[in-house]
């Protein structure tokens, strides 16, 4: 038997009964070779100083102690949650928030602003009074109605057209 | 009663249940956590807390392992956080072991093994806890506590040639780290 292999061994006696023959073999081994002894004799003394060990008792009124913590933790259990969902929730609304109104700035199409005849005429570089001037020159009263009557069918409000 | 039916009461919000479960793995939850700290109050505390965290994981427990198994689980992984919080001893304090070991004259023999003893008990529990936790844990579990390999793949959820190889693989870094420690103190490596 090597001396990897005794070690293995006396390390596994320590836990079971080895079998006859590789008990034999590690006392062997063991009898011829001091460095194993030595081995041996340490893990023993590690074992016995672990395996021995002197444990006090718990504190006193363990259970006691035990009751008031856990009703405390209960206490303030729904406080943590109120919290934690709180920093979740805050945060998470203004970057909706933040998110909806980029959203209306930048990816909703812009109303176009409505011009006026004159605002358009203007834009045009036209006078705006000139349709007005032609309008109330027109002698024929048939043709001024109908003028105006066209003119009016701009209005949105029905109440400010013409109507002769 | 049974556990089961106990466990299964405390579930429901019984804390009479729960008391009796209590007191009956108080101790055992405790000595695990001695064993690796040392230390009463320590150990007081972190037992405590395995038991608040047991109470509010009750209704995640589906029976699948037995209770103390479970429980024993949540101590292993409470201890582990402690270990590493705390943070493995980077060398071990000359000073400590020393100065439990200074002889004076006049010592009976009695006297003078005690001291011998208590340093070697110190010694090795202090190594103990400079070992990762992995190794110090499943060397707490087997050899202080002495629970069997079965029990002990249960709780740390690995296969028994798992615990097998781990456990020797701890004591031997143990051997080794207590060689190194005691050739650095003045190049004697008989141990204590």
């Amino acid at each position: 038997m090597r001396c990897r292999k005794a070690e293995k061994s006396f390390l596994q006696s320590f836990d079971r009964a080895l079998e006859a023959q590789e008990k034999n073999e590690l006392e062997e081994h063991l009898r011829s070779c001091t460095r194993c002894q030595n081995k041996e004799k340490e893990y023993r003394m590690i074992l016995g100083v672990l395996r021995e060990e002197e444990i006090p008792d718990l504190l006193p009124h363990f259970w006691e102690r035990l009751q008031v913590k856990i009703q405390e933790r209960r206490k303030v259990s729904i406080l943590p949650l109120w919290q934690k969902w709180s920093l979740r929730v805050i945060p998470g609304t203004l970057v909706l928030i933040l998110v909806l109104a980029a959203a209306m700035i930048f990816i909703l199409p812009r109303r176009q602003e409505e011009l006026s005849q004159s605002e358009i005429l203007l834009l045009q570089n036209e006078n705006p009074l000139l349709e007005t001037k032609n309008l109330l020159e027109e002698k024929k009263l048939e043709d001024k109605n109908m003028m105006l009557i066209f003119t009016a069918m701009d209005e949105k409000e029905s109440s400010r057209r013409y109507f002769p | 009663m049974e556990e089961k039916e106990l466990v299964q009461l405390a579930q429901e919000g019984s804390e009479e249940a729960f008391s009796v479960l209590v007191k009956k793995y108080e101790k055992k939850v405790f000595n695990l956590a001695y064993g690796l700290t040392q230390n009463r109050e320590a150990a007081d505390d972190l037992a405590q807390e395995v038991f608040i965290k047991a109470c509010s994981g009750l209704p995640r427990f589906h029976f699948k392992s037995e209770f103390g198994t479970w429980l024993y689980r949540i101590a292993v992984n409470q201890i582990n956080d402690y270990l590493r919080k705390k943070g493995r001893m980077k060398e071990i304090s000359l000073e400590t072991v020393q100065e439990k070991v200074v002889f004076q004259e006049d010592d009976i023999l009695q006297r003078e093994k005690a001291q011998v003893d208590e340093q070697r008990r110190t010694l090795v529990h202090k190594i103990l806890q400079s070992l990762p936790p992995k190794y110090s844990l499943i060397l707490a579990l087997r050899d202080i506590q002495g629970y069997s390999y079965g029990e002990i793949s249960g709780i740390l959820k690995v296969s028994p040639g798992t615990v097998d190889s781990r456990l020797h693989r701890a004591r031997r870094m143990l051997r080794e780290r207590l060689g190194l420690f005691l050739s650095q103190r003045g190049g004697n490596n008989e141990m204590p």
